[in-house]
């Protein structure tokens, strides 16, 4: 990462905010209180807290448990907590899953904002059409072979979706 | 490093497993006090020996539930994922690690200084309740207060290591339970020379129990002090090497 490996980084959580997985959470604990347990480590002001909760428009449910959450909200919550350090790269595994067409939506704004800020956002998805309206360049990953590493641009035409891409790409050469 | 220990100071206070725990001890040492206070005849409660075994309830309860309570600190990292957050935050495993046992030497102060509470405010209430003198010395009080205390550190800490070590939640703590209530009291019954260096015992010794097959406190003190040292270093070489 950066040119050296992620354990030597100074200040990790401002290189890379990772959303590995959206149910990494502690049931007990409120939203807000997950973020403070990060926000001690990343040596963010305290008030960062809240204004990251008030990005990913949880700011209503900050002091319920997470056990009460939706899918979607602790997609979100996983995002704030990401965000917390202010990163330069931000990796996102199936951050669409459990959103409402809203959530979609925002979180597609949400991550061309913050691409075109100058920074980095790699995301890993299935979902094919998503992508093709969020990003700029696309890896496709297929049985642990690297397939294409392309701008999105090149691969798709008018004539061929980046789902035809995909297929094209992926299918097995028997079949 | 202070970061990382506030965020497990942090995690202890913002989930009710703690306070749980705290209550959970809390039965067992008023329950023991009350037994060993009770059950002795009028010349017996008079005793000094009589009267550390009701004080030494705190002891035995705060090391059994601070070790579950470090044991939890970290299985319920892995438990709910929240390792993964954890180690993005801070990628150094050893420091997350320190962090941990620090965090959980002072969980232990506290639990032990809750049961002490506890079993000296029932059993001086059971001995004027029945109108006998309290025969302990100065030195026996302050036995029965830092050996508890330094149980419970040296019994969190070790819950944190066997917590690295097997990181499946329940399967920790059948180990822990198993370990206390079945191998522990086995193996000290058929060979007391040998079982008292075993943790639990020597956490006992330090619990200000007057049985003679125990180790010194002092002595006690240093062997579950070097228990816990080894575990926390295979803990360490664990954390080390594996995934997540």
């Amino acid at each position: 990462m950066f040119g050296r490996p992620f354990a030597e980084l100074k200040r990790p959580a401002s290189g890379v905010g990772a959303v590995p997985e959206a149910s990494d959470l502690h049931p007990g604990r409120t939203g807000r209180d997950h973020l403070r347990v990060l926000a001690c480590v990343a040596g963010v002001r305290p008030r960062r807290v809240q204004e990251m909760l008030t990005v990913v428009d949880l700011a209503a449910a900050t002091d319920r448990r997470i056990a009460s959450y939706s899918l979607g909200m602790r997609q979100r919550l996983g995002l704030a907590a990401a965000l917390l350090g202010d990163p330069e790269l931000l990796i996102l595994d199936e951050p669409a899953n459990g959103l409402d067409p809203e959530g979609v939506r925002w979180l597609r704004d949400f991550l061309r904002a913050f691409a075109a800020g100058g920074r980095s956002v790699l995301v890993s998805t299935h979902h094919r059409s998503e992508v093709a309206l969020t990003v700029d360049d696309v890896v496709i990953v297929d049985r642990g072979r690297l397939v294409v590493d392309a701008p999105l641009s090149e691969l798709v035409t008018e004539s061929s979706s980046l789902e035809d891409v995909f297929l094209e790409l992926t299918e097995a050469p028997a079949r | 490093m202070t970061g990382q220990l506030s965020s497990e100071l942090l995690k202890l206070r913002t989930t009710r497993t703690l306070a749980a725990i705290v209550l959970a001890g809390a039965g067992p040492t008023l329950l023991g006090t009350g037994i060993e206070g009770l059950s002795p005849t009028l010349g017996e409660l008079g005793q000094e020996e009589t009267q550390r075994s009701i004080f030494s309830a705190a002891g035995s309860t705060a090391v059994l539930f601070s070790t579950l309570a470090g044991l939890l600190m970290v299985t319920s990292e892995f438990r709910y994922g929240t390792i993964r957050p954890t180690l993005l935050f801070e990628p150094r495993r050893r420091v997350v690690l320190s962090a941990k046992l620090a965090a959980a030497a002072l969980a232990g102060v506290l639990l032990a200084a809750i049961c002490e509470a506890i079993a000296f405010g029932a059993g001086s209430a059971i001995l004027s309740a029945r109108e006998i003198d309290v025969a302990l010395t100065a030195t026996h009080v302050v036995a029965l207060i830092v050996g508890p205390i330094t149980a419970a550190v040296l019994g969190a800490m070790l819950g944190v290591a066997i917590g690295t070590l097997i990181r499946n939640q329940a399967a920790a703590i059948v180990a822990l339970l198993g370990y206390a209530f079945a191998i522990d009291a086995v193996l000290f019954g058929a060979a007391p020379s040998v079982g008292r260096f075993l943790p639990g015992k020597a956490g006992d010794a330090l619990s200000g129990l007057p049985a003679h097959d125990l180790l010194t406190p002092g002595a006690g003190a240093v062997v579950l002090a070097l228990w816990t040292l080894v575990f926390a270093a295979a803990a360490l070489v664990r954390s080390d090497r594996s995934d997540v």
